[in-house]
């Protein structure tokens, strides 16, 4: 294990494996089937909304319940462009802006509630977003909703729509990972996480807890026009459907199921929106409902800390098996347990990454 | 550091799980375009398959799985008898693969794009924003995306919709009949309209005001909306019930809001000739609930013969369908919604069509298509039938306007 | 003047429904400190429980107070075996292991009783009586006087009983609770069980009016969840008054107000509680929260 990770954490090696990775990202769209590549394609689409989900979530710990929202805005401002003819850059700029103000706006005054009132402030926009679309139908086109064809290859590409989508969403959706990455493992990283902690904290430090909060859920909105952008460029159509809080609500459990407050994680998150839905589909379309909601208490279950943990788990496992029981101590069990309570098991810890917030966790004993 | 570097490495084994599970059953750029040889995918000399996709959870999944139940019992049903005949001579068993989109647009994407490559063409959804969301890819395609269910008249326009045709008559079809009738009746009414806040509700709106275009003696005295996912539209009906129309024009989908808005209106003591759209016309699910029989009429359109309506009990047509449904369907109910019944009759249609193909190609059936006239296909009110020739109509375009009489519908034609 | 009143009555009554999802949910969070977005789909389960009884030729009334056992029984399994490998987690995992739950609730009711509508017997007749000019059916205000009723027995509970403060002491503090020796995993189980029960009641006042389908409850629970926050989490009280303030409030502006109108009526919930927060952050009846760093 410890060589495997020192021989990572070689400068050539990380070099090499992002190399690697760069070429992988570019050769794939040329060896799939045009479905496969539709399908990395949403799920790119919904990799960018989770991870703007996780900034103000997973690393700034502001419940929000309006994700969607900036992706539908973005979607609807890609798609008014795209049919007026606007220069697409122009279109991208809007698509990423526009859900950025509104952001910025609704934060001001959200971020000055406390914890549930910021939810609750979240929820009402996709609530209200849909009835606002229909009430737009000048810029919307109303209930019947708006397709537009912009994102079909150029000619002189000599590419299949699929694969030109699917480079768009590499291209566009890679960017933004990689500013967020940066972003969050920076100085501004930091200050989310302390505003996490512990608001008080972060205050007798100098950091204003309401500018970061704000900052936090405008970046979130940014990244959901990208999203929103992406979503038209691979959907190519959208309607007040597409805002509807059922799917935040999905949005946010795939935020968790991937792994909150992890990059990677967010990229699982968006492979489980659009992949669960077909695989309950495959099994049984009648049963689409049940099939998600066992399979999401079934994956928690294993892994409280979303998939991205999953290699973790493993390797934990492997060492509890080993006769020493590795670093993990069994605990004893108290002389008066409170009935049904069993001995809950210690935050588990890889490397120093604590997998549940290190909270009470052994308290009855 | 130690940390920075086990992220790194989890990472990696994610990243390549999630390819990995991607590529799980993925095959060659190849396999999206093929098919049989000689002919369109789907389609083989002893099968084809129709895809589906439709809302089969969520709140419209009461109609959806009908539209699912309905073409399921129609196929069974002719499969059991060995299949249905082709023009070129084969017998082939008809398969339908159906998805659940939940009605999001996003999802009947997906499940188009998972189906185009094993389907022989797409049909039966229902939906308008879902049917949309893939209408244009099923025209660069060249996949038929035939008989939906959607008023929606863009199916219906060759020139916009290739690759297109709707089933039901369009919103506008519907509203204009009651329309016609209210206009024709030779007394003043003063009407109030509630409508559904989307395509829907607009287009029976408007083809209402289109059919009492130039009539001076019918006067819409209040308009108002309501959305699908309201709870309760009492403000709405308190509001027009202070109109005193004695007509209301109730342009709803929604089975418990149509309930409560009979019961309101009762309640506040405002009994109008009633106006309720094919959706919502169940005598069983909606009519007797809602005691319907308090108001001087309630009239709705149809073009399917209603199996609760006891007048159709002893119907051939209806007792055939009942049992495929069942055995076929897998749907044990005797249906609330109409969407079992048209679905039932989308089925004959293809069947026609079918029999009409004299090659296995999405060229040919999409030729064959549009030559279906005066086809009555079963359970078919008299008065009414299939007619695909017509650029600008869906499959079904006539409406009988119908009368509740306390048990199920009779056929009308004056108001009053 | 005689609409205006119709109109406030009706509001009333539409904010019942929302009232008594409201309540399940403060009693789940005095009881645990949680919010639970499943409340609704376990009363959409213990509405179809009643429904199938009741198909079964029991009573209407006995089907009730069966399907309140029930639920409770249920409440109580779902904390023990479900919510409390996460009680102590990420209180996000914790809120989206109730999602999952509440698509896996919806899901299980979809395939048992299908997506159909069912009609749902009424404790409460339709009749009408006269109130200052306006009609008012006797189901509306039998729900009325029934949540007027739970809320005052919740408000008891919590503020006037050895279960009440014990439920809230583990809720606040589990840790301090089992040290002075209250049993906490009993008293969870017995939090969820009787907000399920609760549910079930719930259930059984607003499936004659919605008709019983397993997403009966989605569209209430938003405006439930905004009930919960405007009066006050710790609040029952609080948070009926202020169900029905939204209740009628939204009729009264999509009528008389005319950018709002009916399509968006749904935001004035939401202007309520921005309005009220920022005025008084714990929010109309709840109390001040005071954290110690």
């Amino acid at each position: 294990m410890s060589s495997i990770t020192g021989f990572l954490s070689r400068a050539w090696v990380r070099w090499a494996i992002t190399a690697v990775v760069a070429v992988a990202l570019l050769v794939v769209p040329l060896l799939f089937s045009e479905y496969t590549n539709q399908n990395l394609a949403r799920i790119g689409v919904f990799a960018v909304a989770v991870l703007g989900l996780n900034v103000v979530m997973g690393y700034t710990g502001q419940v929000s319940l309006g994700q969607i929202f900036f992706v539908g805005v973005g979607a609807y401002v890609t798609g008014y462009g795209a049919t007026h003819d606007w220069n697409i850059v122009v279109v991208f700029l809007a698509s990423v802006l526009v859900p950025g103000v509104i952001g910025l706006v609704v934060a001001l005054a959200a971020a000055r509630l406390g914890g549930l009132a910021i939810a609750m402030v979240t929820i009402a926009l996709p609530i209200i977003g849909v009835p606002l679309a229909k009430r737009l139908s000048d810029f919307t086109g109303g209930s019947q909703g708006l397709s537009s064809a912009f994102s079909n290859a150029p000619d002189w590409t000599g590419l299949y729509n699929d694969q030109w989508q699917l480079y768009l969403v590499i291209v566009i959706g890679g960017a933004t990972y990689l500013l967020t990455r940066n972003l969050v493992r920076g100085k501004y990283g930091r200050a989310f996480a302390i505003v996490k902690s512990n608001e008080a904290v972060a205050a007798s430090m100098g950091i204003s807890p309401y500018r970061y909060k704000v900052l936090a859920f405008t970046v979130a909105s940014l990244i959901g026009g990208v999203s929103g952008f992406l979503y038209m460029a691979v959907i190519q159509f959208t309607s007040p459907e597409t805002m509807t809080f059922s799917h935040s609500i999905t949005l946010l459990a795939s935020m968790v199921i991937g792994g909150a407050a992890s990059i990677i994680g967010s990229l699982l998150g968006g492979a489980y929106y659009v992949l669960v839905p077909q695989w309950s589909n495959d099994i049984n379309p009648n049963l689409t409902e049940l099939l998600q909601g066992a399979l999401l208490l079934l994956t928690l279950f294993l892994l409280p800390g979303g998939l991205v943990t999953l290699p973790r788990e493993i390797a934990r496992r492997l060492r509890r098996s080993r006769p020493d029981g590795g670093p993990e101590r069994r605990q004893t069990p108290s002389a008066e347990p409170a009935p049904g309570r069993e001995a809950v098991e210690e935050t588990p810890t890889v490397g120093g990454i604590p997998t549940q917030r290190p909270t009470e966790r052994q308290e009855q004993a | 550091m130690n940390r920075k570097k086990n992220l790194r490495l989890t990472g990696a084994v994610a990243l390549i799980s999630a390819v990995a599970v991607t590529l799980a059953g993925c095959g060659g750029r190849d396999d999206s375009s093929g098919g049989a040889r000689g002919g369109s995918a789907g389609i083989t000399d002893s099968t084809v398959t129709l895809g589906i996709t439709t809302p089969l959870s969520g709140p419209t999944a009461g109609p959806g799985t009908c539209t699912v139940a309905g073409i399921k019992a129609y196929f069974g049903a002719a499969n059991a008898k060995g299949g249905v005949k082709f023009g070129d001579g084969k017998t082939r068993k008809v398969e339908i693969k159906a998805l659940d989109d939940a009605y999001d647009p996003q999802k009947a994407k997906s499940n188009y794009d998972q189906l185009k490559g094993k389907v022989f063409a797409m049909t039966a959804g229902l939906g308008t924003p879902t049917n949309r969301a893939y209408r244009e890819a099923a025209i660069s395609d060249e996949v038929p995306q035939v008989l939906v269910m959607t008023g929606d008249p863009i199916f219906s326009d060759k020139g916009e919709s290739p690759m297109q045709l709707g089933f039901v008559p369009t919103y506008i079809n519907e509203g204009e009949a009651f329309g016609k009738l209210l206009a024709a009746s030779g007394k003043e009414h003063s009407v109030a309209v509630l409508s559904q806040n989307d395509d829907y509700g607009q287009g029976y709106v408007e083809g209402f005001k289109k059919g009492i275009e130039g009539a001076s003696n019918v006067k819409i005295v209040k308009e108002l909306t309501y959305e699908a996912t309201d709870t309760s539209v009492d403000a709405q009906i308190t509001q027009l019930a202070g109109t005193k129309a004695d007509v209301m024009f109730n342009a709803m989908s929604i089975t418990p809001l149509a309930i409560a808005s009979l019961q309101k209106a009762q309640q506040l003591n405002w009994k109008p000739s009633w106006f309720l759209p094919s959706n919502t016309s169940s005598p069983k699910a909606i009519l007797e609930p809602g005691k319907a029989t308090a108001f001087p009429g309630v009239y709705s359109v149809s073009f399917a013969k209603a199996p609760q309506s006891p007048a159709f009990a002893g119907d051939e047509d209806v007792k055939t369908f009942l049992s495929d449904l069942k055995q076929y369907g897998d749907y044990s109910d005797v249906p609330a919604f109409p969407h079992c019944m048209w679905s039932y009759m989308t089925g004959a249609t293809l069947d026609q069509v079918f029999q009409k193909m004299t090659k296995p190609t999405r060229e040919d059936f999409m030729k064959e298509l549009r030559t279906v006239s005066a086809f009555s296909a079963p359970l078919m009110l008299e008065g009414t039938s299939v007619d695909t020739t017509v650029d600008g109509q869906p499959a079904v375009s006539t409406v009988q306007v119908q009368k509740y009489n306390g048990t199920g519908y009779a056929t009308v034609q004056s108001f009053g | 003047m005689g609409q205006f009143i119709q109109l406030f009555v009706d509001g009333l009554s539409n904010g019942s429904i929302y009232a008594v999802l409201a309540l399940a949910i403060v009693l789940v969070n005095q009881a645990t400190g949680m919010i639970n977005f499943a409340q609704g789909g376990m009363a959409v389960l213990s509405a179809y429980a009643t429904w199938w009884l009741t198909e079964h030729g029991l009573p209407l009334v006995v089907a009730i107070l069966v399907s309140i056992l029930l639920s409770f029984v249920l409440g109580g399994l779902i904390e023990r075996f479900v919510m409390r490998r996460f009680e102590r987690g990420d209180p996000d995992t914790a809120v989206v292991v109730t999602i999952g739950l509440l698509t896996l609730i919806t899901g299980i009711c979809g395939w048992l009783w299908t997506y159909n509508n069912k009609q749902f017997p009424s404790l409460f007749s339709l009749k009408t009586v006269d109130i200052f000019g306006a009609a008012v059916s006797v189901r509306s205000i039998g729900t009325f006087l029934v949540i007027v009723a739970i809320m005052l027995l919740l408000q008891a509970l919590f503020l006037g009983t050895k279960l009440g403060l014990a439920l809230r002491a583990v809720a606040i503090n589990p840790q301090s609770a089992a040290f002075s020796g209250l049993p906490v995993g009993r008293l969870l189980m017995a939090g969820w069980g009787l907000a399920a029960a609760l549910g079930a009641v719930a259930g059984a006042l607003v499936a004659p009016q919605l008709t019983l389908t397993p997403g009966m409850m989605d569209s209430a629970l938003v405006y439930a969840l905004a009930a919960v926050i405007l009066g006050g989490l710790s609040s029952p009280i609080g948070v009926v008054v202020a169900a029905w303030l939204i209740g009628v409030l939204e009729n009264l502006a999509a009528v008389y107000v005319h950018f709002i109108g009916y399509d968006l009526k749904v935001a004035v919930p939401f202007i309520l509680i921005f309005v009220v927060l920022i005025v008084r952050p714990q929010g109309l009846f709840g109390r001040k929260v005071v954290v110690r760093v």
